[in-house]
């Protein structure tokens, strides 16, 4: 149980972490002077001290939304695989759900995107249902052909069975999985080829567009959400795709998941270099190898097994 | 690891198919020719078949790096278009692999019967052929069309390793002259077509 809510607790405090340490890793390949990777705490105490203004036009949904973007996340790091063997951990939470919590929070984002009644609100939550729509289908394909191949439909039980006997014979689909896994943490988290999260260009902002109007503690919720946002989908990355170390002591073991997590931070960070945004209108083709791989792979599991 | 190399073939042989531009269509044919040859040699390895591990690196040097850098220099040499844009639609393209998949999967049953290991790699081969026929299919320039016949080459070699226990080398290295051969009359073609414009 004390391993359990000392992984989450240490999820939580990583999470900004991990963005901060994107966009540096980010700066310094483009040979700029990078950020600390501290920035990401530092910008949270300062918007915890900001003044909150709230636009005239806005309803009451303005005031709850930011908390409940923030809470189907915090409910769903309950959910993950365990990090540590013998970790307390609940197995029973299917890919519907976690889709389901997920979906929840992008929910209620778009929701305060429209309540802002401000052009730019309704155009961002507008694409981020063009890409949500297009996301959820190929993530409940892609976690549930992960479970099939761990032998249970729980998540958290599938990352167990994975790291303690990984299914060689599978590994073709597990590829397929995986390659459709990572361009849905891409897409769901508004990085480059999907959104550039550091722009304020009307042409391009998706995730920005709907948060332009929040200011102080608000700002600040939304921020964690979606620094949050990248850690789950980071850490289920790392505990189905990267199945490994589990058995380790606890504090290798831990030590060992922290860096498959920055693993796969640098890994965004290099794409988010390397490639262009995409337009807007090509997204679903880039969404499409995503749902054509999850297919994939759960066809190669089920006609080939392999 | 074998499984993982056929799935990282298949895999780069998709995303090919997606591509719209000519060098990073020549990347991901480079990329499967490389898994084609670490492939090679693994089954190599496993059966002891010294002939295998020759055309795994004959493979590896030929198909992986010199084609694709041959072609890069043709293409430049004739000033290719090197925006190539699939005729078929992107969404009608998500629907037709999974079905051909399927397709190739449940039709490759009959074969897999007979033959006692790696069945799985016999249905992805010939997946993988249809594939290629599928690359030579949606495009119009002539680059694509090298780019499909050559995947297409590499399916029909994974069929040779995989179904076989593996081939006399004789015959592999005579497909490597084919190969040769193929990319010198493409060389003459590329003349010619220059002298029409």
């Amino acid at each position: 149980m004390i391993f359990y809510l000392f992984t989450i607790l240490i999820l939580l405090l990583l999470a900004p972490l991990l963005l901060s340490f994107i966009k540096a890793l980010k700066m310094y390949l483009l040979f700029k002077k990078p950020v600390s990777v501290f920035q990401g705490y530092r910008n949270f105490s300062k918007l915890m001290q900001k003044e909150t203004v709230i636009s005239e036009e806005s309803s009451r949904i303005t005031r709850v939304a930011p908390f409940l973007v923030l809470s189907p996340l915090l409910v769903t790091m309950f959910f993950l695989p365990p990090v540590v063997h013998g970790a307390f951990y609940v197995s029973f939470v299917d890919a519907f759900t976690l889709t389901g919590l997920i979906s929840l929070s992008t929910f209620f984002l778009m929701l305060l995107g429209l309540d802002s009644a401000s052009a730019f609100g309704g155009m961002g939550s507008s694409r981020e249902a063009f890409i949500a729509a297009l996301v959820e289908p190929a993530m409940v394909l892609t976690v549930f052909s992960v479970s099939m191949m761990a032998g249970d439909l729980g998540v958290g039980q599938a990352g167990v069975n994975l790291a303690m006997h990984f299914p060689k014979a599978h590994m073709a689909s597990f590829l397929f999985a995986g390659i459709s896994f990572f361009i849905l943490l891409i897409a769901e988290n508004g990085r480059i080829p999907v959104d550039n999260p550091e722009t304020h260009l009307e042409l391009t902002m998706v995730h920005e567009a709907m948060i332009l109007d929040l200011t102080g503690v608000y700002l600040a919720i939304i921020e964690t959400a979606a620094s949050v946002k990248f850690v789950i989908f980071a850490s289920l990355f790392a505990s189905l795709f990267m199945p490994f170390g589990l058995q380790y002591a606890a504090p290798a073991a831990m030590l060992l998941f922290v860096l498959k997590l920055f693993i796969i931070a640098a890994a965004v960070a290099l794409i988010e270099v390397n490639t262009a945004k995409l337009r807007l209108f090509k997204v679903p083709n880039l969404l499409g190898i995503a749902i054509v791989f999850a297919f994939l792979s759960l066809i190669t599991f089920y006609v080939l097994g392999a | 690891m074998i499984d993982f190399l056929i799935g990282l073939f298949l895999a780069s042989l998709i995303v090919a198919l997606f591509t719209s531009r000519l060098y990073r269509l020549l990347f991901w044919y480079s990329l499967n020719s490389l898994t084609l040859g670490l492939l090679a040699l693994f089954i190599g390895e496993e059966l002891d078949d010294k002939a295998m591990l020759i055309t795994g690196i004959a493979t590896i040097v030929i198909k992986a790096a010199g084609i694709p850098y041959l072609l890069k220099y043709l293409s430049q040499k004739f000033h290719l278009v090197r925006q190539i844009q699939p005729e078929i639609k992107v969404q009608y393209a998500i629907i037709l692999i999974p079905a051909i998949l399927v397709f190739t999967f449940y039709l490759s049953e009959p074969i897999t019967h007979m033959i006692r290991s790696g069945s799985n790699d016999i249905a992805v081969s010939i997946s993988s052929l249809f594939l290629s026929l599928l690359l030579m299919m949606e495009h119009k320039n002539v680059a694509p069309k090298i780019i499909g016949f050559l995947c297409m080459e590499n399916a029909l070699f994974l069929l040779g390793i995989t179904a076989t226990d593996g081939m006399p080398m004789l015959v592999e290295l005579g497909i490597f002259f084919d190969l040769l051969m193929a990319i010198v009359v493409i060389n003459l073609l590329l003349h010619k077509e220059e002298a029409n414009q």
